[in-house]
C-alpha cells in the first residue's frame, strides 16, 4: 500500500493510498525541531542541568512524536478517482473529504529543502472556499505529484485518458518563459523590499534563547552600571556624537536593505512564469531558493490584475504584477504574484496572455472629490491640536511640537488623494490608489460579483458616496473601493459597472 | 436612481401608500413586509431593557458611593429607551427597501450609514431562507444570498413575508446555472 502503484488512477475504484513513508520522518523531525527549545529550557530549569534526565526526556519526546506521527500517517489515505479526490484523515475524529476536480481552482506543488533532497513534493489543492488550503497531500514522490496534477488538468480539459505529454515535458520543450527573473533583477526587487524583519528575527532569537545569556542580561540596573555614566559620552566632541547617531541610523538602513534582499532571494530565486497550453491554458509559476513552489493557475480563473509600485520604484520603472484569483497564494498572500519586479512592457506582455489589458497612455483618469483629503486632514489637525493642547498644558510645553506633524500628515493625505483615480474604459475598470503603496487595479467588468454604494454620516452634507466592488477571491479586508465621488456619479457608474454581468458567465 | 425600480415597485408604491409611508425615504423601492416594524420594535424593547438595567446598576453604584442627585443616569436612559421603542422602529423600517429586478436584486438600508447593494442574479452561488423564533411569530423570513465575492459575499434581506421570500428564492434559483464555478 505504501508504495505508489504505477497504473494511472482513472477508475472509480482506485485504491486508497498512503503518503510516502518518508513523510513520517520528515514530519517528526520538524515537530522535534520545534520542541527542542522546550527540552533545552527543561535542561536548564527543571532538570538542573542533569544531562541524564535531559537525554531521557529527549528520548521520550522522540518516541512519542514518531509514534503519533506514524499513527496519523497510517490513518491518512487518499484516493484519486476519475472525477474527484477523496481524503480520509484523523485519528479519533475521522474526516472524509471529497474534492471534485471541477471545484479545484489551482494546483501547486511545493518542495521544502528536505523534500527536495528526498525528491518528494507537497500537493496543495485550492478550491477557493476561503480559509486556507482545502486539500493538502504532504510528501508524495515528485513524479506522483506531477501525475496527480496532470490528471486534474486532463480532466479539466475534458479528456479522460492521461495525455502522454505532462506539463513538465511541455514546459521544457517551449523555451522562452513569459517572464523570468535573473539574479540581478531579484537583487533590484530586494532593494525595494526594504524591511526590518531581520532586526525582528534577531530580537525574537534573543527572546527565545535568553537562557544562553547571563542571568541579569535584561536587568536594566546592570546596564546602568555598565555604562560609566555620561562621562565618556560627555568627553566626546559634538561632531563625534553626531557621527555616532548617523552611524547608528546608517547601520539600521543597511540592515533593512540586506534583510529585504535576503528575503527576496529566498522567496523569488529562479522566478519563472510560463504559459502552459496543454489542456486548459494556464499560468505556471516556479520560484524559491529553499522551498521550491510550482503552481499552475488556469488563465480564465484570473479575476483581476493588480499592478503595484511605489514612488521610488516607479521612478526607476519597476512594477509588481499580481493576479487576483479565487484561491489565495500558498505563502499567505491574497493575490498570486505573477511578476515581482518588471517593466511596464514586460507586464503588458504577461497581461496580453489573459483577457486583461493595460490602460492606454491617453485614457483620461477621473479624479475623486478633494473632500477625500481635506476632510481627513481637518480631522487629523483637530485631533493633533487636542493632543498638543492637553499634553502641552499638562506635562511639558515641548509637546506643542506635536502640532508640527499636521504638515506631513496633510501632505501625505493630499498626495494620496491625487493618486486616487478611476476610469471605465473598454469594458474594464481601472482604479488607482495610494501614494506610498501605489496600486492600479485592472478589473474586467464581467468579473464583478456585487456593487455597493454606501454613504457614511459625514458623507451626507457633501452628497458623496463610496463604491465598493465585490470580486471573487482577493482580500475581504481591502476590497476594491472608489472613495468620495458624487452620489449621482456613483449611481451612474454602478449602472455601467453592472451592464456586463448579465451577458457573461460568472467566474470562469 | 429610480430607473432601477422595475415593475415590482408599482406594487411597492401602493403598499407604501397603504402604510402611510412616503416612498422618498427608500427611493421608491419595495418596502419590507409591515410586521417587520413590530419585529424591530420587539428587538428595540429588548435592547431598551438591557439599557435600563445597565443604567439602574450604574445609578445605584453612583448613588451609594458618591453624592449624586437621584435620576442623573436613569432619567436620560429612560428617555432614550422610550425614544428607541416609540420612534426608531418606524424610522429604521422606512429606510429599508429592496427591488427584484429582471436580473438583479437591490437592497437599500440605513440612513446615516447608508448602504445600497446590487447583486446580479447570475452571480449568486446559493440562497438561504432563514427564520428565527421571533420572526416565526410574525411570519417573517430572511432571504440570504451568497456570492463568490469576498467583500459582502453574503447579502441579507430581513423582514420578508415567508411566502414572498420563498417566491423570490424560486425566481433567483431559475437564474442560477449549474456551470458557474
Amino acid at each position: 500500500m505504501s508504495e505508489p502503484t504505477e497504473t494511472p488512477p482513472v477508475q472509480d475504484s482506485a485504491p486508497f493510498r498512503h503518503l510516502h513513508p518518508l513523510s513520517i520522518i520528515l514530519k517528526s523531525l520538524s515537530m522535534i525541531g520545534r520542541n527542542i527549545v522546550a527540552i533545552a529550557v527543561l535542561h536548564f530549569s527543571l532538570f538542573d542541568q542533569n544531562i541524564a534526565y535531559t537525554m531521557l526526556a529527549a528520548a521520550a519526546l522522540v518516541v512519542l512524536v514518531a509514534g503519533v506521527t506514524a499513527l496519523i500517517w497510517s490513518r491518512f489515505t487518499y484516493q484519486v478517482t476519475d472525477r474527484e479526490i477523496r481524503i480520509k484523515s484523523g485519528l479519533l475524529n475521522r474526516n472524509n473529504r471529497s474534492i471534485p476536480f471541477d471545484r479545484i481552482q489551482d494546483v501547486s506543488l511545493e518542495q521544502k529543502l528536505p523534500h527536495r533532497l528526498l525528491r518528494l513534493a507537497t500537493v496543495a489543492l485550492e478550491t477557493g472556499s476561503g480559509g486556507g488550503e482545502d486539500g493538502q497531500l504532504e510528501a508524495l514522490t515528485r513524479s506522483d505529484a506531477e501525475e496527480l496534477r496532470d490528471t486534474i488538468r486532463d480532466y479539466k480539459a475534458g479528456r479522460n485518458a492521461v495525455s502522454p505529454d505532462s506539463i513538465e515535458q511541455v514546459a521544457t520543450e517551449e523555451a522562452p518563459a513569459l517572464f523570468a527573473m535573473d539574479n540581478r533583477r531579484i537583487f533590484i526587487a530586494g532593494l525595494f523590499n526594504f524591511s526590518f524583519v531581520l532586526l525582528a528575527i534577531l530580537g525574537a532569537l534573543a527572546q527565545n534563547l535568553d537562557f544562553l545569556l547571563p542571568d541579569d542580561f535584561f536587568d536594566p540596573r546592570n546596564w546602568f552600571d555598565a555604562l560609566p555614566d555620561q562621562q565618556i559620552i560627555d568627553g566626546l566632541s559634538f561632531w563625534v556624537r553626531v557621527a555616532g547617531v548617523l552611524g547608528a541610523i546608517f547601520s539600521l538602513v543597511i540592515i533593512g536593505f540586506v534583510s529585504g534582499i535576503i528575503r527576496t532571494f529566498i522567496r523569488e530565486y529562479g522566478f519563472r512564469l510560463d504559459r502552459v497550453d496543454s489542456g486548459q491554458p494556464g499560468f505556471r509559476r516556479r520560484r524559491g531558493l529553499f522551498t521550491l513552489t510550482d503552481m499552475v493557475m488556469p488563465i480564465h480563473r484570473v479575476q483581476a490584475a493588480i499592478i503595484q509600485t511605489g514612488p521610488v520604484r516607479q521612478r526607476y520603472g519597476w512594477y509588481h504584477l499580481k493576479f487576483k484569483s479565487l484561491a489565495g497564494d500558498a505563502s499567505g498572500e491574497t493575490d498570486h504574484s505573477a511578476a515581482p519586479c518588471a517593466t511596464r512592457a514586460e507586464i503588458n506582455a504577461v497581461l496580453g496572455q489573459c483577457a486583461i489589458r493595460s490602460p492606454g497612455e491617453t485614457v483620461p483618469f477621473h479624479q475623486v472629490s478633494s473632500a477625500l483629503w481635506w476632510r481627513r486632514a481637518l480631522l487629523a489637525v483637530l485631533l493633533l491640536g487636542a493632543i498638543a493642547m492637553t499634553s502641552g498644558t499638562l506635562f511639558h510645553s515641548g509637546f506643542y511640537a506635536v502640532l508640527l506633524l499636521a504638515g506631513p500628515v496633510s501632505l501625505f493625505l493630499f498626495l494620496s488623494w491625487q493618486q486616487h483615480q478611476y476610469v471605465l474604459s473598454d469594458g474594464q475598470l481601472f482604479v488607482r490608489s495610494g501614494w506610498w503603496r501605489r496600486r492600479l487595479t485592472l478589473l474586467p467588468l464581467s468579473k464583478i460579483q456585487t456593487v455597493d454604494v454606501s454613504q457614511t454620516a459625514w458623507d451626507h452634507p457633501l452628497d458623496l458616496a463610496t463604491i465598493i466592488i465585490g470580486i471573487a477571491g482577493g482580500s475581504a479586508v481591502a476590497p476594491l473601493t472608489i472613495r468620495a465621488i458624487g452620489l449621482d456619479r456613483a449611481s451612474d457608474l454602478r449602472r455601467q459597472l453592472l451592464s456586463r454581468t448579465a451577458s457573461h458567465p460568472a467566474i470562469g | 436612481m429610480t430607473e432601477h425600480a422595475s415593475k415590482s415597485s408599482s406594487d411597492a408604491r401602493s403598499a407604501a401608500d397603504d402604510s402611510g409611508l412616503s416612498s422618498s425615504y427608500n427611493q421608491g423601492l419595495t418596502p419590507l413586509h409591515p410586521p417587520q416594524k413590530s419585529l424591530i420594535r420587539v428587538n428595540m424593547v429588548l435592547r431598551a431593557l438591557v439599557l435600563l438595567i445597565l443604567a439602574s446598576v450604574a445609578e445605584l453604584l453612583l448613588y451609594m458611593h458618591h453624592d449624586v442627585q437621584a435620576g442623573t443616569i436613569l432619567l436620560p436612559a429612560a428617555v432614550l429607551a422610550v425614544l428607541m421603542v416609540s420612534v426608531l422602529p418606524h424610522r429604521i423600517y422606512r429606510r429599508w427597501g429592496y427591488d427584484m429586478g429582471d436580473a438583479q436584486l437591490r437592497v437599500l438600508r440605513g440612513y446615516l450609514w447608508r448602504t445600497d447593494t446590487i447583486v446580479p442574479f447570475n452571480r449568486i452561488q446559493h440562497i438561504d431562507v432563514a427564520q428565527g423564533p421571533v420572526q416565526r411569530l410574525f411570519d417573517l423570513s430572511t432571504l440570504i444570498v451568497h456570492t463568490a465575492g469576498t467583500h459582502n459575499s453574503i447579502v441579507t434581506l430581513p423582514g420578508l413575508a415567508t411566502a414572498d421570500a420563498e417566491a423570490m428564492r424560486e425566481t433567483i434559483k431559475d437564474h442560477i446555472r449549474q456551470d458557474m464555478i
